[in-house]
């Protein structure tokens, strides 16, 4: 049960000295860092040659965008995780997701015992999924060779596309069940008695799906969606201890180049101007996304 | 009367076809919920078990998936060669304080917004802001002012950023935990001359501390899984379970797969004690926040 | 008045003994242990090179009674990290390990190690360090500023039995005209990886393959290793006089070209495989041949793992024929240093310690174990009877070792080393994933590293690189245009 927010007496100053302590830190801690990276994005301070910098205009900006071959490629490769992964994690949520809501019995603890790989690092995930992917002694090259399905040891990073496909699986398994509790708390949110109705309407169970399930859903799984997206965009962790980029440049993802630049090669204004690229991106997308939504709902309303 | 016992039996077979699909839907759901945890929870069986391969089980063929000899001594080579012991205790020292500094800072924040509606409906909106910025364009900027305070490799330094990060998501869970019950209370508190921060520790703290448990238990396992900041800005003696990992990576994971393993085991083990701590309010609180570092 | 006296003069005696005594008994061996109590603090790259301090820290605090802290930042972290640290002006460590080839970004931050020799009277047995190493792991703008610590070079080894089983002899004879030997040619070695993939020439029924190596882009380098000896045998060279790039010269395109087309005989996962992955194919006897550090060797040897023991070759790395005549480049690659920081606040401390494990013995200890990949950089480790018995044939393996000092090519060693390396392994490895031509990958390479040098400053690197130039020439080792087109 939900109170209102009364107007309590309340002495001036006491919301902003409550909720001072954590503003002092955001501005300390982000605002400021935020403002000085932008500050040095115009810059060109490389730690390899130097502490001293000067200003250079939009330069990094433009051999970001328009010149540096390899952080195009990364936008790439991050679009090309990104869009299997959110219709595998969606696909294979929902399907949970669904299966879970018909059971009662023991609910809470398979919902607790499927939850633990969205809960560990996406370092720990990685590393032991890097283990199971080993040529040699990996447990999916061994099982493989034990169900006599492979004959050989398969490397699951030979090329860039069985890369790819590979990270994916890593990411969906990771993450599969936070969005299978989105969506669990979504179903939840659906009143029975609409399945009650249209079972006594005599509708079929794959009906009810469709016309009940799935339009009220939308919310959460655009909810769910655009969280995983922006997630997605930040995927740094897995890459490094997974592939480390590899092999070549195939995994490099936005953040991954952008890391690599900064603590690899010390161009600290490049890798800033780099970081204000990625950040643009998700803004972008975000916005993208709500748009459509806002277009769907006034459709749909329509 | 012929009519009614054909009606009858057709009504009867009718059931019975829709006990059988009920059945073939239960055993449908049964199935594929087992597969899922199979799934999910596979490869935490496999690493566990590779993590205890005390002879050279790890390197036979046809695999052996239970070794028959189990041994601890891959563990207790983390704890000695590797240091694990130090790192374990690094994770645990920095989750701990942050957990406990995110929610000292976050519950006077939220209950400025819950009570006096503090910025308005900014709130949601901060958050998503918050969400889309990459950490990567924090660490930059952080790592930088950090190496001129010489603030690296120093638990302050790490702390002050991981309570940061969950200030938000915190305060956003605390909000709706504060929203759910009368201000009468500690208003009555606070008739008996109490201040209003009194009545806040007070009064306030024991009634959703649920809530709070919540709260604490995300903050610690989001830093304990943290992983961009503790690489850059942690040192010798402050690195943390997930920097270790990364030292098992460079030559290879077969040289030292059982230091690696050992270090994976531990190194989620709080998420298996979050995941059935927070059982309950797994769907409710923490779905739309995830506990990703 | 007698009896006073025999009693005195007994009391005498005794007093005079026990004088005599406490004067010249041996006294409890003063601190045989001077820095008794103290820790250094050390930063090294891998678990490997931690454990191989593990190996002599008991000696270490007998002798000194120092203790060593050891640090390890993973490889592809490491110049990053210690480098960051070092521009800022200080430094967690002590006792650094490095890459040499990396020296003109470090040397300025390590303590010079003559004043102290000559303060502490140190002896670093100089005259028994390989001279080969002695030149690329010692100094810094002239002054002595580090001792080697493990000493790379790439030789080659090859698996006996498949090179001298009769079946596939014929078998090769048949189809290659020529007779199965140990490869001296890039193109020998070629064949023989073609020859002997996919299928089992140890007589067994398992699906083998035909040659190892380490392709990825990891640390500085790995995959660029690899391609370096070939590149520099037929002929090419890192950069000409004025900084033009010469990687994506014929010589380069013909290296790389020749590493793709031989993808397929090399064991799935090479694309991500670091030092050790193919060493442990060799000694499994999965692969036939591999060229790679000297490291490998000792662990051909460990009979624990190793199940060619007394089966294995050593030699050469392979060469290009040019004109007759077979040019071998075997490659020095980093290897590591150690020194002392200049920030550090035990310097006394640290020097005693890097001359304690750079001494014969110590270090002897640490390159014969096959667990530390620490490689031979003295004279005295070379023709140490200990390490000639270590295993059989190692006799033969550290003459190998002898036999290829004439012919190695170093990194580029000047600043930025590491990015060089780094951006020309990762082009290398692009074009092996078949993500880009291999042309394409070189003139990506080569516009990197002129990025590069507009970044440290042009004529800065010009000067450096014309050192280094020098010095190869008077190793025999120039730029020859034609040869990428004549080599056999």
């Amino acid at each position: 049960m939900r109170v209102p927010a009364l107007q309590l007496k309340r002495k001036q100053w006491e919301p902003l000295a409550f909720a001072s302590p954590s503003m002092a830190l955001i501005a300390l801690v982000i605002v400021f860092p935020l403002a000085y990276s932008f500050y040095l994005s115009f810059q060109n301070f490389d730690l390899s040659v130097g502490p001293e910098y000067e200003f250079v205009g939009a330069k990094n900006y433009t051999e970001a965008i328009l010149r540096d071959d390899r952080f195009r490629g990364s936008v790439w490769n991050t679009a090309v995780i990104i869009a299997p992964s959110l219709v595998l994690e969606l696909l294979l949520g929902l399907g949970i997701a669904l299966l879970l809501s018909r059971v009662l019995r023991g609910r809470p603890i398979i919902t607790a015992l499927l939850v633990i790989p969205s809960m560990v690092s996406p370092v720990m995930a990685a590393m032991a999924w890097r283990m199971m992917y080993g040529v040699k002694y990996g447990a999916i090259n061994n099982l493989g060779r034990q169900l006599g399905i492979l004959d050989v040891y398969f490397d699951w990073f030979s090329s860039p596309l069985v890369a790819i496909m590979a990270v994916v699986l890593v990411e969906v398994w990771h993450n599969t069940p936070f969005m299978m509790l989105v969506l669990l708390a979504g179903l939840q949110s659906i009143p029975t008695e609409l399945y009650e109705a249209a079972k006594a309407d005599g509708a079929s169970p794959w009906q009810r799906f469709w016309s009940i399930t799935l339009p009220l859903l939308k919310f959460t799984m655009a909810v769910g969606i655009m969280i995983r997206l922006i997630d997605l965009t930040k995927l740094f962790g897995l890459i490094f201890v997974l592939t480390f980029g590899g092999p070549g440049g195939s995994t490099e993802t936005v953040a991954f180049t952008t890391y690599l630049m900064g603590f690899k090669d010390f161009r600290m204004s490049y890798a800033a101007a780099m970081s204000y690229v990625i950040v643009g991106g998700v803004l972008l997308l975000t916005l993208v996304f709500l748009w459509i939504q806002r277009v769907r709902e006034t459709r749909a309303a329509a | 009367m012929a009519i009614a016992i054909e009606r009858s039996a057709v009504v009867a077979r009718r059931a019975r076809r829709h006990r059988t699909w009920q059945r073939l839907g239960h055993l449908f759901t049964y199935l594929g919920l087992f597969a899922a945890l199979v799934f999910f929870l596979g490869p935490f069986f496999w690493i566990v078990t590779t993590s205890l391969k005390g002879n050279e089980d790890f390197f036979a063929f046809p695999p052996v998936w239970i070794p028959v000899e189990p041994s601890l001594k891959h563990y207790a080579a983390l704890f000695t060669r590797s240091s694990g012991a130090r790192y374990f205790m690094n994770s645990l020292v920095l989750s701990t304080l942050s957990m406990i500094a995110a929610l000292v800072v976050s519950l006077p924040t939220a209950y400025s917004i819950a009570r006096w509606r503090f910025g308005g409906g900014l709130l949601s909106i901060f958050l998503l802001v918050l969400r889309m910025l990459p950490a990567i364009a924090l660490i930059i900027p952080i790592y930088i002012v950090y190496k001129m305070l010489g603030l690296t490799n120093n638990y302050l330094g790490l702390v002050v950023i991981y309570t940061v990060l969950y200030i938000p998501f915190s305060v956003w869970l605390l909000v709706g935990f504060l929203r759910d019950f009368p201000p009468e209370i500690e208003e009555a508190a606070m008739i008996d001359g109490c201040s209003r921060l009194r009545a806040l520790v007070q009064v306030v703290v024991p009634i959703i501390a649920p809530g709070m448990a919540v709260v604490a238990l995300f903050s610690f396992i989001a830093t304990w899984n943290e992983f961009l900041f503790a690489i850059v800005l942690t040192g010798i003696e402050t690195k943390t379970m997930m920097v270790l990992v990364t030292s098992f990576t460079s030559g290879g994971t077969d040289m030292f797969y059982g230091e690696a393993s050992a270090s994976v085991v531990l190194g989620v083990l709080p998420a298996f004690a979050v995941a059935f701590l927070l059982q309950r309010y797994l769907v409710k609180g923490l779905a739309l926040g995830g506990t990703k570092g | 008045m007698r009896r006073f006296w025999s009693r005195t003069s007994v009391a005498l005696l005794l007093g005079g003994l026990v004088t005599i005594g406490w004067l010249t008994w041996p006294a409890p061996a003063p601190a045989a242990r001077p820095y008794e109590g103290q820790t250094i603090r050390a930063v090294v790259n891998a678990e490997y090179v931690k454990y191989s301090l593990t190996l002599v820290e008991q000696d270490l605090y007998d002798k000194l009674g120092v203790k060593i802290e050891t640090e390890v930042i993973p490889a592809d972290a490491f110049v990053a990290k210690t480098l960051l640290e070092f521009n800022s002006g200080s430094s967690p460590w002590d006792l650094v390990m490095f890459g040499p080839s990396n020296m003109p970004d470090y040397g300025r931050h390590f303590e010079p190690l003559d004043p102290w020799i000559e303060k502490l009277k140190l002896d670093f047995a100089m005259d028994d360090i390989v001279p080969v190493f002695a030149k690329v792991m010692l100094r810094y703008q002239g002054k002595l500023v580090s001792m080697p610590y493990d000493g790379d070079i790439h030789i080659m080894y090859w698996n006996k039995p498949a090179f001298e089983r009769a079946e596939n002899k014929t078998k090769f004879k048949a189809k290659y005209k020529y007779d199965l030997q140990p490869p001296k040619t890039w193109k020998q070695w070629d064949d023989a990886a073609e020859f002997f993939h996919g299928w089992g020439w140890d007589g067994s029924q398992q699906k083998l393959f035909g040659a190892g190596a380490s392709y990825k882009p990891s640390g500085s380098g790995y995959s660029y290793h690899w391609w370096r000896s070939r590149f520099f045998s037929y002929g090419g060279n890192y950069f000409d006089a004025n900084m033009k790039p010469l990687v994506n010269t014929a010589a380069g395109l013909r290296a790389l070209e020749e590493m793709v087309k031989t993808m397929p005989y090399y064991p799935p996962g090479v694309l991500l495989f670091e030092s050790e992955e193919p060493k442990t194919m060799l000694v499994k006897g999965e692969v036939p041949l591999l060229y790679s550090w000297t490291s490998t060797g000792k662990r051909v040897g460990n009979a624990s793992e190793s199940v060619i023991v007394g089966k294995a070759g050593f030699g050469l790395v392979p060469g290009a024929d040019i004109d007759g005549k077979i040019i071998n480049r075997p490659a020095i690659t980093p290897g590591r240093g150690m020194a002392v920081s200049k920030y550090s606040k035990k310097k006394e401390v640290t020097m005693k310690v890097l001359e304690f494990i750079s001494n014969p013995d110590q270090s002897l200890k640490i390159v014969m174990d096959a667990k530390t990949i620490m490689d031979p950089w003295r004279v005295s480790h070379l023709r140490s009877d200990k390490f000639k018995k270590l295993f059989p044939d190692a006799d033969k393996y550290l003459a190998a070792i002898e036999q290829s000092f004439p012919y190695l090519v170093p990194d580029p060693v000047i600043p930025a080393a590491d990015e060089y390396q780094r951006k020309l392994s990762f082009e290398i490895t692009e074009a092996l994933a078949k993500r880009k031509a291999p042309k394409d990958a070189l003139d990506s390479a080569a516009r990197e590293w002129d990025k590069i040098t507009e970044r440290r400053g042009p004529d800065k690197q010009k000067a450096a690189w014309g050192e280094k130039l020098a010095e190869m020439k008077q190793l025999g080792i120039e730029y020859h245009a034609d040869w990428a087109a004549k080599a056999k």
